[in-house]
Formats: C-alpha cells, sequence, structure tokens
C-alpha cells in the first residue's frame, strides 16, 4: 500500500505527458493544455489523506518543471485542493459530482497558475489587463475543454490502477 | 393614558417654546447658508472650480529636442549626437539584498561589541556594498576575455584604491540619490560605451561594451540597460573652443504650448542641455530646437493616466561653419609640438582666413579641453586641470598680446602715406638708434647697415622702425592702426541677426584691445608720452594690445590690397568678398609691390626661411615681442602671412607664449604652424589654382 | 466521520505549516526538486521525440520506388552542385588562412557545434522556449547560441542532464544587439522579444533604431547579428523588421517590430553553439544562485 500513490502516479502520467505533448503542438497559438487539476481528483476520492496529498504534490512539480513558474505555487495549490477533497468526499461520491469536482479543480489551479506566472513575469498590471484576461480566458476554455475530452480516459485508467492496489471506494470511510 | 402623555411632543411651557423657535430658526439659518454655498458652488463658479479641478487633474510633460548638427565648410559633422546606453539599477528589487546584507553588517559589527553601532551608516555601507557587487558583475562581463575568464572565475571585487572611479559605487552619490530621486532607478554605469571620461575609448571598443553587456548580461534581475541622446564630438579636442560644449539646463527650449492657457497646470521635463561655450553657446537659439510636449490626465496617485494632446519635439536646425577640418586639425597637430623644457605644451593660438570672404578656416587654441568631457557630468578634477592649464581661454580670439614686429608692416604703411620714407629710400641702420636719452637696441648687435623697405620686412631691422615711426609720429601711426581695424570689435552678428551685441563666438576680446596714443597714456595714468614710447610702439611692443585673430585680418586685408577684413565663422556659399569698412590700402603701386616683396623676401630669405616650402611660395611676417610673466621678460612668437604669394586665398597668423625656459622666436617656434597649415591647405586645393587664380580652396 | 474532521484540520495545520517551510527554504531546494522533476520527465521526452523520427522514418519508407529515383536524381544534381561549392569554399578557407597569419589577426572565438533534435516546444503566452534532446551530459552550457543554419533560433537558458531548454528570439529572456541592412553607418539596434498578446504570434521587439533611419525602399529590412557581444557570431539572420516603425515616447529613436526568421515552432532540428571557453555572462548564469561574495 505504501507504494500505491507511485503506481498511481504511473498510471496518471502518460495523460499528463500527452497534455504536455498537445501543449507543444498548440504552442503557435499561445495555448497551454492543463489537466493536472483534473488528475487528482479520482485518487483524492479513493486514497487515504496522507497519499493524496502527496500524490498531488508529485503532479503538481510535473508541470512546473519545465515551466517559470514560481516554485511550488501550483503544487501547493493542489496539495490544498486534496485536503479539502479528502476531507470532504461526499462531494466526490459519483460520478457527475466526480466531473464537477475536477472541472473546478482543473479550473481553479489553471487561473492560480496563470496569473503567477504573469506577476513573476511583471506582466499583471492595470494597464495590460485587457491583454491579460483575454489570454485567461482562453486558457481556461481550453483547460475545461481538455477536462471534459480527457477526464474519463483518465479515470478509468486511475481507477484501474487503484482497484488493482485495493483501494478502498470513495464512500467507505477510510 | 400614560402612554398618551409620553408621545406629547410640543412644550408646553412658554419658555420652552421659545427655546425651540430660536433652534428652529438657527438650523435654518445653517442650511440656507449650506444651500446657498453649493449652489453658488454649482452653477455660478462652476467654470472656474472646473478648470481648477483641470489644472489639478492633468499635467504637461517637456521633453527636450535634439540639438541640431555642427558641419564644417565641406559638410564633414564636427558635432552630433550619439546613442548613450547607460546601466541602471532598480533599487526596490534590491531591498530583500539590501536588507539580508545589513543584516550580515550588523551581525558583524555586534560581534565586534564596539558598543555604539551606526544603524544608519551601516544601512548605507549595506546598499553600497550590494550595488558595488553587481556593478563588479556588469564590468565582469564587458572586460572578461575568454583568456582572464579561465585565470579567474569570478568578478573582482573592485576596492578604492586600485580601481578607477568609474567602477566605484559612492556612497555620497548613492545617499544623494536616496534622498532625491529614490523611485527612480540608480545609476551605475552613466555612460557604457565611454565609461570613464577619463579614458580613452576607441568607438568600436564602446560599441563592444554595449554589446557585450546586452548578449551576456542576466536579462531579468535588477539591473537594466537604458538608452538615452547626448551630445558627441567626434573629433574630441578638436576645435574645441569654436565648438564649446553643452551643459545640463533646467530651462528647455521654446515649445508650442499656449503658455497663459497652461499656466496652471503642472510641468514635469526632463533635463534638457544648452551650449556653454563656443557655437553651442552663441548659436543656442538655432541649434536648440523646439521642445515637446504631452498633456496627461493624472491619477489621484500621481501616475500618468491618459494621454489627451502631444506634440513630439523638432530637432534643432545645423550650423555650416567656416572652418575646413583638416587646416583645423594640421594647426591643433603643428601647435601640440610646441613646448617647453619639461615637456609641457605651450600656451599658444593659430589662426587660417580665407582672403577674399573672411571666413576662418582654422581657429586653433591651446592648451585645450576635450567637450566630450564636458557634455555630461563634469568631474571637478578635469575643471581644475582645465582651470589651472588656462585651457578655458580661446587665444586666438580672447588672448592680447602685443603684436611685436608684425606691426612694422603697419609702421610701413604709415610710413609711405605719411610721405616720411619711400619704397626705395634707404636708411642707415646702426647696431642702436638714441631717443631722448635712451639707445634703442636692434636685435642683431651688428647692425643691418643700408636698409631700404623690403630688406626691413625681411631681416625685421629695428632701427628702421624707429626711426619711421619718430617721424610719422605717435597720432597718424596710432591713426593707421586704427584704420586696419586693430580696435575694432571683431565677430559682429550680422545685423539681420537681431540682437546688436551679439557675437559669433562668446565674449571676444573687444574691449581690451589697445592702439595707444597720448590720450590713452594719460587716461591710463601713466604720465605724457615720448618719444621712446612712440619708438616703442613703431615696433609693436609697448601698451599695443590685440589679438591673433586681428593681426590675421590685416594679413588678409595686405593680401587684398585693402585696410579692412571681416572674419566670419559660419560659411555661406554666396558670401560677396565685401568687408566692412573697407577701403584700399592708399598706396601706390610701387610701393603695395614692394610691401609685397619685401614679405616675400621675409620667407625667402629672411627672418622665416626655415619654413620655406619648396615650390609654394608665400609671404610672411615674423614678429618676437616681449612680454612680462610672473614679473619677468619672455618672448611672444609670431608669425603672420598670406599664401600664395602671387594669388593669396589663405591669410593667417600663429602666435606661442614663450616661457621663461624656452628661447622662442617668432620664425623658429611659430613658422612650422603657419607652414603646416599652408601645406594642408595647398594639398586640397590644385596646384594650378595655388599659382594661378586661387579663389575659395576646392574640396 | 468525527475523527476525519478532526484529521482534517490537523491537515490544514500541517500544510500551512509545509507552506511557511517553503517559502523559507533555501533557493536550492526548490532547484533541487525541479531538477529532480526534471529529470523524471527527460526520458518520456527522448522516447516521444524518438518515437517521432521513427513516424517520419516509416512514412519515408512507404513511398514508391519511382518517388524515389526521381528524389535521388534530383540529390545527385545538388551534389554536384555543391561538391563545386565545397571546392572552390576550400580555397577560399585557405586564403583565409593565410591571410589571417599573414596579418596576425586573433583567432575568432570558436565553437564546437553539437546538432540537436527538439524534443518539445512551449511557446504558450509568455514564454517561448523550446526543449533540446542535447544537455549537460553532451557538452550544452547555458548562455550557448542557437542556431539554423545561418539563422538565430535562440540561447540555451537552463541546461539539465539530458535535454536543454532554448530561451527563443521571441521570449521576453532573449536580448541581443543587431545591425539593420540598410544603415550604412552600422549603428547598433537592441532586439529583445516581447511578451505575446492574447492569440497575437510571438513576436520581437527592436529598438534604439536611430532616427534618421530609412530602411530601403520596397523591402523589409534584414536583422543581422554583430558578433560583438562574444555570444552570437557576426553575420547570422535574426529576422526582418517589419514596415512599422513608431517613434519612441521618448522621441529619441524609432522602434520596431521583427518578424522572427523562420518559423520557430517547426523547427525539427537546430545547432547549438558551444565557445570553447566560457563567456563570462556563462559564469554569471551559473553562478546566479549562489553567493558572489
Amino acid at each position: 500500500m505504501s507504494w500505491s500513490w507511485l503506481i498511481i502516479l504511473l498510471a496518471t502520467y502518460p495523460w499528463l505527458f500527452a497534455a504536455d505533448l498537445l501543449s507543444d503542438w498548440t504552442a503557435p497559438w499561445g495555448l497551454n493544455v492543463f489537466i493536472s487539476g483534473a488528475a487528482i481528483i479520482v485518487p483524492c476520492s479513493r486514497l487515504r489523506r496522507w497519499q493524496a496529498v502527496l500524490f498531488s504534490g508529485c503532479v503538481g512539480f510535473l508541470f512546473e518543471a519545465r515551466r517559470p513558474i514560481p516554485d511550488g505555487i501550483l503544487a501547493l495549490t493542489l496539495v490544498a485542493a486534496a485536503i479539502f477533497l479528502t476531507s470532504n468526499k461526499p462531494l466526490l461520491r459519483s460520478a457527475p459530482r466526480l466531473l464537477r469536482a475536477s472541472l473546478i479543480v482543473n479550473l481553479a489551479a489553471a487561473t492560480l497558475w496563470f496569473s503567477a506566472v504573469a506577476v513573476t513575469l511583471g506582466q499583471l498590471s492595470f494597464r495590460n489587463l485587457g491583454d491579460f484576461l483575454p489570454q485567461l480566458l482562453l486558457q481556461l476554455i481550453a483547460s475545461a475543454a481538455v477536462t471534459l475530452i480527457l477526464f474519463w480516459p483518465l479515470s478509468l485508467s486511475q481507477i484501474a490502477a487503484l482497484d488493482h492496489m485495493n483501494a478502498p471506494l470513495a464512500n467507505e470511510t477510510p | 393614558m400614560r402612554e398618551l402623555n409620553d408621545l406629547k411632543v410640543l412644550p408646553s411651557t412658554r419658555i420652552e417654546r421659545l427655546r425651540l423657535i430660536f433652534v428652529f430658526w438657527v438650523f435654518s439659518a445653517g442650511f440656507i447658508y449650506i444651500a446657498g454655498g453649493l449652489l453658488i458652488r454649482q452653477i455660478v463658479q462652476s467654470n472656474e472650480l472646473k478648470e481648477q479641478s483641470d489644472s489639478q487633474s492633468r499635467r504637461i510633460i517637456l521633453k527636450p529636442p535634439a540639438r541640431g548638427l555642427i558641419h564644417d565648410r565641406h559638410g564633414y559633422v564636427l558635432v552630433e549626437n550619439r546613442v548613450r546606453w547607460s546601466v541602471k539599477a532598480d533599487l526596490s528589487e534590491l531591498q530583500p539584498e539590501f536588507q539580508a546584507e545589513y543584516r550580515k553588517l550588523l551581525a558583524a559589527e555586534k560581534a565586534r561589541e564596539t558598543g555604539h553601532i551606526d544603524r544608519e551608516k551601516l544601512q548605507d555601507t549595506a546598499r553600497r556594498n550590494v550595488l558595488q557587487s553587481w556593478l563588479d558583475k556588469v564590468w565582469f562581463v564587458i572586460d572578461a576575455t575568454s583568456r582572464n575568464i579561465k585565470k579567474n572565475k569570478l568578478p573582482v571585487k573592485s576596492n578604492p584604491v586600485d580601481s578607477p572611479t568609474e567602477r566605484l559605487v559612492k556612497i555620497d552619490d548613492l545617499k544623494k540619490h536616496l534622498r532625491e530621486r529614490r523611485a527612480l532607478p540608480f545609476t551605475l554605469v552613466s555612460d557604457l560605451a565611454f565609461p570613464g571620461a577619463d579614458q580613452s575609448v576607441t568607438p568600436e571598443e564602446g560599441v563592444r561594451a554595449v554589446a557585450r553587456f546586452v548578449e551576456q548580461f542576466p536579462v531579468d534581475g535588477p539591473i537594466r540597460l537604458d538608452s538615452d541622446i547626448i551630445r558627441t564630438y567626434p573629433h574630441g579636442t578638436l576645435a574645441a573652443h569654436v565648438l564649446g560644449y553643452v551643459k545640463d539646463t533646467d530651462e528647455l527650449p521654446p515649445n508650442s504650448l499656449n503658455d497663459e492657457k497652461n499656466e496652471l497646470l503642472q510641468k514635469l521635463h526632463y533635463t534638457g542641455k544648452k551650449g556653454a561655450a563656443g557655437i553651442e553657446e552663441s548659436f543656442n537659439e538655432i541649434l536648440c530646437g523646439l521642445s515637446g510636449w504631452e498633456l496627461w490626465t493624472k491619477t489621484s496617485a500621481g501616475y500618468n493616466k491618459e494621454l489627451l494632446r502631444k506634440s513630439d519635439p523638432t530637432q534643432g536646425s545645423e550650423v555650416v561653419l567656416s572652418l575646413d577640418v583638416e587646416i583645423q586639425r594640421a594647426a591643433e597637430k603643428a601647435l601640440a609640438q610646441i613646448k617647453d623644457s619639461q615637456g609641457k605644451v605651450l600656451p599658444a593660438a593659430a589662426v587660417m582666413l580665407d582672403v577674399n570672404t573672411g571666413e576662418i578656416l582654422a581657429l586653433a587654441s591651446q592648451p585645450t579641453f576635450n567637450p566630450n568631457r564636458l557634455a555630461d557630468r563634469v568631474t571637478r578634477t578635469y575643471f581644475d586641470e582645465i582651470e589651472t592649464s588656462g585651457g578655458w581661454l580661446n587665444r586666438s580670439i580672447q588672448g592680447l598680446y602685443p603684436p611685436g614686429s608684425t606691426f612694422k608692416v603697419i609702421t610701413a604703411i604709415a610710413g609711405m602715406r605719411n610721405k616720411v620714407v619711400d619704397w626705395d629710400d634707404i636708411l642707415e641702420c646702426g647696431p642702436s638708434y638714441r631717443v631722448g636719452s635712451r639707445d634703442f637696441p636692434e636685435h642683431d648687435p651688428a647692425g643691418y647697415g643700408q636698409v631700404d623697405l623690403e630688406k626691413m620686412l625681411a631681416v625685421s631691422c629695428n632701427v628702421w622702425n624707429y626711426r619711421v615711426g619718430l617721424g610719422v609720429g605717435i597720432e597718424p601711426l596710432a591713426a593707421e592702426a586704427r584704420r586696419f581695424g586693430l580696435d575694432t570689435p571683431l565677430l559682429q552678428m550680422p545685423p539681420s541677426a537681431g540682437n546688436k551685441n551679439a557675437t559669433e563666438l562668446p565674449f571676444p576680446a573687444n574691449r581690451g584691445l589697445v592702439i595707444p596714443d597720448t590720450a590713452y597714456k594719460l587716461r591710463i595714468g601713466a604720465g605724457p608720452w615720448t618719444g621712446g614710447d612712440t619708438a616703442n610702439t613703431a615696433i609693436g611692443q609697448g601698451f599695443l594690445l590685440t589679438t591673433p585673430l586681428h593681426m590675421a585680418c590685416v594679413a588678409a586685408s595686405i593680401a587684398r590690397g585693402e585696410t579692412r577684413t571681416t572674419p566670419t565663422i559660419i560659411h555661406d556659399p554666396g558670401r560677396d568678398g565685401r568687408h566692412q569698412g573697407a577701403e584700399a590700402i592708399g598706396l601706390n603701386g610701387l610701393q603695395l609691390a614692394a610691401l609685397r616683396s619685401g614679405l616675400n623676401r621675409c620667407v625667402e630669405e629672411g627672418t622665416a626661411r626655415s619654413v620655406m616650402i619648396p615650390g609654394l611660395a608665400f609671404a610672411a611676417k615674423t614678429g618676437t615681442s616681449e612680454y612680462f610673466q610672473k614679473g619677468q621678460k619672455a618672448h611672444l612668437a609670431w608669425i603672420i602671412g598670406y599664401a600664395s604669394a602671387d594669388n593669396p586665398a589663405v591669410a593667417f597668423c600663429v602666435l606661442v607664449e614663450g616661457q621663461l625656459d624656452t628661447s622662442t622666436w617668432g620664425g623658429k617656434t611659430a613658422g612650422p604652424v603657419a607652414r603646416d597649415m599652408i601645406l594642408a591647405w595647398a594639398k586640397k586645393t590644385p596646384v594650378s589654382e595655388v599659382k594661378s587664380e586661387a579663389e575659395e580652396p576646392a574640396r | 466521520m468525527d475523527k476525519n474532521r478532526q484529521g482534517a484540520k490537523a491537515s490544514y495545520v500541517a500544510f500551512f505549516v509545509f507552506v511557511a517551510i517553503w517559502i523559507m527554504s533555501p533557493s536550492f531546494v526548490r532547484m533541487g526538486t525541479r531538477e529532480a522533476f526534471v529529470e523524471f520527465q527527460a526520458p518520456a521526452l527522448h522516447l516521444v521525440a524518438k518515437g517521432r523520427d521513427l513516424a517520419r522514418f516509416w512514412e519515408l519508407k512507404s513511398k514508391s520506388a519511382e518517388e524515389l529515383a526521381a528524389a535521388s536524381r534530383d540529390l545527385a544534381r545538388i551534389n554536384a552542385a555543391l561538391e563545386l561549392k565545397v571546392r572552390t569554399l576550400e580555397d577560399i578557407r585557405q586564403e583565409n588562412i593565410r591571410l589571417r597569419e599573414l596579418a596576425r589577426y586573433a583567432a575568432p572565438r570558436e565553437f564546437l557545434t553539437i546538432v540537436a533534435r527538439v524534443a518539445s516546444r512551449d511557446s504558450s503566452s509568455w514564454w517561448h522556449r523550446i526543449i533540446l534532446r542535447k544537455g549537460r551530459s553532451d557538452g550544452v552550457r547555458p548562455g550557448c547560441p542557437v542556431v539554423f543554419s545561418d539563422r538565430v533560433i535562440g540561447k540555451v537558458s537552463l541546461v539539465h542532464l539530458n535535454t536543454c531548454e532554448v530561451d527563443l528570439v521571441t521570449s521576453p529572456n532573449f536580448r541581443c544587439t543587431a545591425y539593420l541592412e540598410g544603415d550604412e553607418q552600422g549603428r547598433i539596434v537592441l532586439v529583445s522579444g516581447l511578451p505575446a498578446n492574447s492569440l497575437g504570434t510571438a513576436r520581437a521587439k527592436i529598438a534604439v533604431i536611430p532616427m534618421d533611419y530609412l530602411p530601403p525602399a520596397g523591402q523589409s529590412p534584414k536583422v543581422v547579428t554583430t558578433g560583438m557581444g562574444g555570444v552570437f557570431p557576426a553575420g547570422l539572420i535574426i529576422g526582418t523588421l517589419d514596415a512599422n516603425i513608431r517613434t519612441t515616447q521618448d522621441g529619441n529613436f524609432k522602434e520596431g517590430t521583427l518578424q522572427p526568421s523562420r518559423n520557430l515552432f517547426s523547427l525539427q532540428e537546430v545547432s547549438v553553439l558551444v565557445p570553447i571557453h566560457p563567456a563570462a555572462g556563462e559564469i554569471l548564469l551559473e553562478k546566479r544562485y549562489e553567493d558572489f561574495q
């Protein structure tokens, strides 16, 4: 059980990587395909709190590693989300709730890292808000779309991995 | 029932009722006052108040224009504007580093247990240390070549002892900046391409330094690159006295704004430049252009909000000087060769004029200064250095000297015009001549024997001049000098320029010029005029004072056979060659021919023969006059003349102030400068023109 | 349930304690974490890029014999022409060496060329970088110029064990000096990357263009490296200057926009020029997170 987080990470990683490669393809349009936020939802519904926290931190850092995001912003956001979700498991009890949670977490995390980057690069000020907001909106639309498209295959593979390591179901108290 | 009693509103007694009425009226009056006030503000004063609020919420930012260029007569650039790259540090971004360094220093100070700790000083030191380490990194990037990097992998720490001053962050500068301009970035290197004004850096090295910084220094971080425009003198010290320099000013050039209407508005402006000497000063109004402006609304916090209207600055017009870069360079190069026994350059001046138009082709003065080093912040040391060397003085137009033997030309003309002597009269000239009780000496102890006009000019015989001068008398002699304009102010702006007293170059020595006569000597309280004074004046000594430019004009006038030449520093291809107050020289053909032939012989066989140019005959008259320096006699070396001898096109005058320890003689000391100037002129002029019809030197 | 709630409280407390420790932790801890994740990702990037190459290989392999014959015929022609060119170039090279020795001209900066495949691109909104499949183990160092034939692509910013990241010309972290075609006086201008607008394409700014500069009529002038800064060799093309040149706020200069020379985002292969001796800027980049004093 103690290696469970690594197994689930390996089950999740290809999807994150696919999203990165998709970003590569959408690069000329200035778009970044972000799915890390959605990737923590299913594990949060099944794992113990500390496992989920560790998992979220890793997912966050994987995305951050290659981007000039202020260190830890995304990872810590996801960890906070994981603590909240594992403490309120009823929120993740049915399929529509899972989708809703993934959308919310993904969009919130995207907004946060995007703004954080803007601030560190000195691009967020009142003057270029007109530039920033459309870009953020675009980013959020892309994140939402990707969540909707990729969430089911992602969660199915994650559930398979969790089943494999006998993680309890969401409605059971750990 | 009780409840009803409680609801009783109106007072029952009369006193209470009166009190109520009183309070009612007081409140009513107050209300009416307030309402009325509002009404007046809103309706009656509304326009006025709106204007006031506008003026409080708007501001004008004035922007200095680029100054106009200065060219020489052939279009070569003498003064231009160049990009100045500077390196600045964003202090607010450095705040954490300041704090860290401060804590480190404080800990060290506490560990030493010296008792009292000056925290403010420690803050300053911390700031300085941090900025210094950044400055060291900047220099590391600029300096490092692949070879010295291998040796030393880290920036060298600068120290006050053996680092050049421009590589040190000065704590006083930093304190001043924090006091006055805290919000603005602090300048670490004010001119990246020419870092220290004291350093001689080639333009290519400068560009390399900029490029190295741009490409190698980390882009993100507290260190920024900034660029603006600065005045530059590509030829360095060349013609520095003519060109002058610029200095910072808060008075910007005029702008197209209606000042009365915008009087109330807050005005901000960048620092502008104005001319501080030479052409930069006297033609400042032409060179400075028109300031630009922007009308902004501002936020309550004082930042610019919206640009309402603007007008771009207009660059100043250009000024084309009559100078010729080649001749000017030749003159200055030759002057720099003249040194005293310790190898220090001697104070000197050189002028060359176009004989026909009076346009000045070269105007040099030594010692000089480098206007590039004055264009930005002037260092105290450099300013003092110029001050002590006497480099501010433009000796060719501001230096006042006795003209010495060069004045003998005028004595000779006065002699012939007053019929005291004719061109072929031969005078017996011994080793000295007695005037009153004093023997006036010849400079050759043997004397010259039989001397006519030509020989006098060739060998510069003194006794001939004593005799002729005394024969003419001081008043006619002084009149002759005046006829040649030796006391006329020169370089006056043409009347069309507006200001009547304006001069083409600032402060020429127009007031101190002296042509002595009896009235003059009485005026200065030196007693009655004597024959000795006349003898002295006849050889250009005594009270006579004039400038090298005046003597160059005398040479040009004689070359043309006239009395006056109006010199000018401004080039005008359509100049008609008429000179103010000029009349014919007043000699007959034979007299004039003898005068000119005497000047030719001076070069061929006389006092100027050491500077003869084979194949190019020119006319000259040398002079060695005496002046007192620190109470002791020293020599002034003069040479005036024109070239070529047959077809005068240029006239020149060179003066060298000898020192006590130097032997200075007209021909020997000043001659080579004249020769080099003539050679520079001749090089640009086809030989046929030199020999036959010489007008304006061709390109 | 109650126990879970209590656990949640404890975790929030632990979370904030951790955030506090994270903020206070020295930068090398954070850098280390980052670096670990980069190395974790690197093999996957290599794998994908190799896969892409393989796909291209099979795509080519599926071509018909006629197509291949035609291509080889074309190649043979090109080969012949190039061979001729190589010979003349060899002559010129020899002559160059001879003249250099004659003039005792210091040898220019020497570079090792490392050819690298592009593993991934990342040009979203503010930063424009590509990731190459060569890293520290191949000798790539931070600050090295990256080129494609005679065009500038960018500059290496971060080097990992087997990969490195390149700031493209349009990246806000890129800055270099350049000459403009048509400026006879050879004055330098400043090229720096710009953060892209929303939906906009990547751009770079050309600043400090002299006021009297006029672009040659009817064409967009080339922007060429100066070779003065000790990073880029001279004469490489950075891009072209857009027609729209405007005067700056202070009225001292003009500025314009750079059109990058190639579509920076469709590159397959680039060359990293590694100088034999490190430049000063490189040392500064390396020492960035260390204390200089």
